[in-house]
């Protein structure tokens, strides 16, 4: 029985979850990821402790989803934002007390109380999910995307046909150099990743961004930015408009990799003006927890778990 | 399986058995890792199955502003009519517009389960939505691509984005059909 009635005869007792360890604000150029699997969460009074953790209309959500699978996803996907935002208030706000909002275009974002003594650090969020795992990046105030995709996700359509349906030029003709079908259904998904990564921070999603106005694509190195910067020898990730080639957005930043061996992840961050860097090395900077919280948690950064980092 | 009513108006009587497809509300479900699945009940509500045959002819449904309660007949399993009101859909509108042919529905959802990999025995209808179901921005633009190859139509992307369930996608699929044969 699912004790969800406060007076329910069934309810099950147990023991109130442990404290989640706090964690250190992420630093101006910093997203912070914090990911779960759903396959490892093999307790449970688990799911019990993460269903307290909703709003009445989230457990409405969760249970509209279709099938049983679907809603423990959609349950662990919300337990996720919430105890990974609660980690960065000094224990001060519990998973249980945030409240959400959807900016004009429909992102969610946090709704901050007003609180007298203490200002909440201004946290931005994104979430992205597949069946075998759940991601949400965090940052500093600054406007991110994150999005994960399974390696070896196998599209119906044809690739270039997705390409030249919902890719730009420029895109269609990169895949189009791929000979190898496997490379380029990898690079498709790769790409997909990236591009819906500059959607979600753009905060107006797949439906206020089409795929095809922009391009994703990786600029030489050595290039004067227009920032003025110099950057490194690597080749890195840039957007730029359809109409407008030649003329990046620097505004965005990007970082994509390989999460757990089984997922590409792209993250996409607003490039923090506020803070000029010191020194060259202006790129996103990554920080990364695989969770299942109030279990465990384990800081994969500087291991095999974060692999093959393009930025 | 028919009940044999005689439903009072000659024009909704089915030209063959009604597709009852039972519309099964997700139940509240016990979060069991183990075989035992029993019922819990969600504080507030506990909806049960409720059945509702097509509309196999074209009936016009009258949809009004959105945030007004919109009414629809349909017929009951007993052959009583009954009006059955529904929430009048989100976007701003005020047509006339008719409900797709049940045949299209299930091609809609024979190709959304596939997409989707979902299992033979999951239910899926018309009032099924894309995200509910878990799919996710790259199914959807696959799932309005298999849709177009079987029905040989094109859908603008405008209205792609306005596809939010099966019945949606039928709908549109149907006035796209009769645009192009027209």
């Amino acid at each position: 029985m699912l004790p969800l009635h406060s007076n329910s005869l069934a309810r099950r007792p147990f023991a109130s979850p442990l404290p989640l360890p706090p964690a250190s604000l992420p630093s101006p150029r910093e997203t912070h990821i914090w990911y779960v699997v759903p396959d490892e969460l093999k307790d449970a009074s688990l799911l019990y402790q993460y269903m307290e953790l909703l709003s009445p209309c989230e457990r409405q959500s969760v249970l509209r989803m279709n099938g049983e699978r679907l809603q423990k996803g959609a349950l662990l996907a919300r337990a996720l934002v919430r105890t990974t935002l609660a980690r960065y208030t000094d224990g001060r706000l519990s998973p249980k007390s945030f409240k959400f909002q959807k900016n004009r275009f429909g992102k969610p974002e946090v709704e901050w109380d007003k609180y007298d003594l203490w200002a909440p650090p201004p946290l931005q969020f994104n979430i992205s999910h597949t069946s075998t795992m759940i991601a949400c990046g965090v940052t500093l105030d600054l406007p991110i995307g994150i999005d994960i995709e399974e390696k070896q996700r196998k599209t119906s359509n044809n690739i270039l046909s997705l390409a030249h349906r919902y890719f730009s030029p420029v895109e269609v003709a990169y895949l189009k150099t791929l000979a190898d079908p496997e490379c380029r259904q990898s690079e498709f998904i790769r790409l997909w990743t990236l591009k819906e990564a500059y959607v979600k921070a753009l905060g107006r999603g797949f439906s206020g961004t089409p795929f095809k106005d922009f391009t994703i694509r990786l600029e030489a190195s050595n290039s004067k930015q227009v920032t003025g910067e110099l950057k490194s020898d690597a080749p890195s990730i840039v957007v730029e408009a359809v109409d407008d080639p030649g003329i990046l957005m620097n505004r965005w930043q990007f970082a994509l990799f390989e999460l757990n061996n089984s997922h590409y992840t792209a993250v996409c961050m607003e490039r923090d003006v506020k803070n000029p860097a010191d020194g060259e090395n202006n790129s996103l900077k990554l920080e990364v927890w695989r969770t299942l919280p109030f279990v465990e948690d384990e800081c994969v950064t500087e291991t095999d778990a974060v692999k093959n980092i393009i930025r | 399986m028919r009940k044999r009513g005689t439903p009072p108006n000659r024009a909704l009587r089915a030209r063959r058995p009604p597709e009852i497809s039972p519309t099964v509300r997700s139940l509240p479900l016990a979060f069991s890792l183990s075989s035992d699945r029993s019922m819990a009940s969600i504080s507030g509500t506990v909806t049960a199955t409720s059945v509702r045959p097509r509309l196999t002819s074209r009936a016009p449904v009258v949809k009004g502003f959105s945030g007004l309660k919109s009414v629809s007949f349909s017929i009951q399993r007993n052959g009583f009519p009954s009006v059955r009101l529904q929430a009048a859909p989100r976007r701003l509108r005020f047509q006339v517009s008719c409900a797709a042919k049940p045949e299209t529905v299930q091609k809609v959802c024979e190709i959304v389960k596939k997409q989707l990999a979902l299992s033979d025995d999951t239910p899926v209808s018309g009032e099924s939505k894309f995200s509910t179901l878990g799919a996710d921005s790259l199914d959807t633009v696959e799932i309005v691509m298999g849709l177009e190859e079987a029905f040989g139509i094109s859908v603008e992307e405008e209205s792609a984005q306005s596809i939010t369930t099966v019945q949606d996608a039928a709908d549109l699929i149907e006035k796209l059909v009769e645009a192009k044969s027209s």
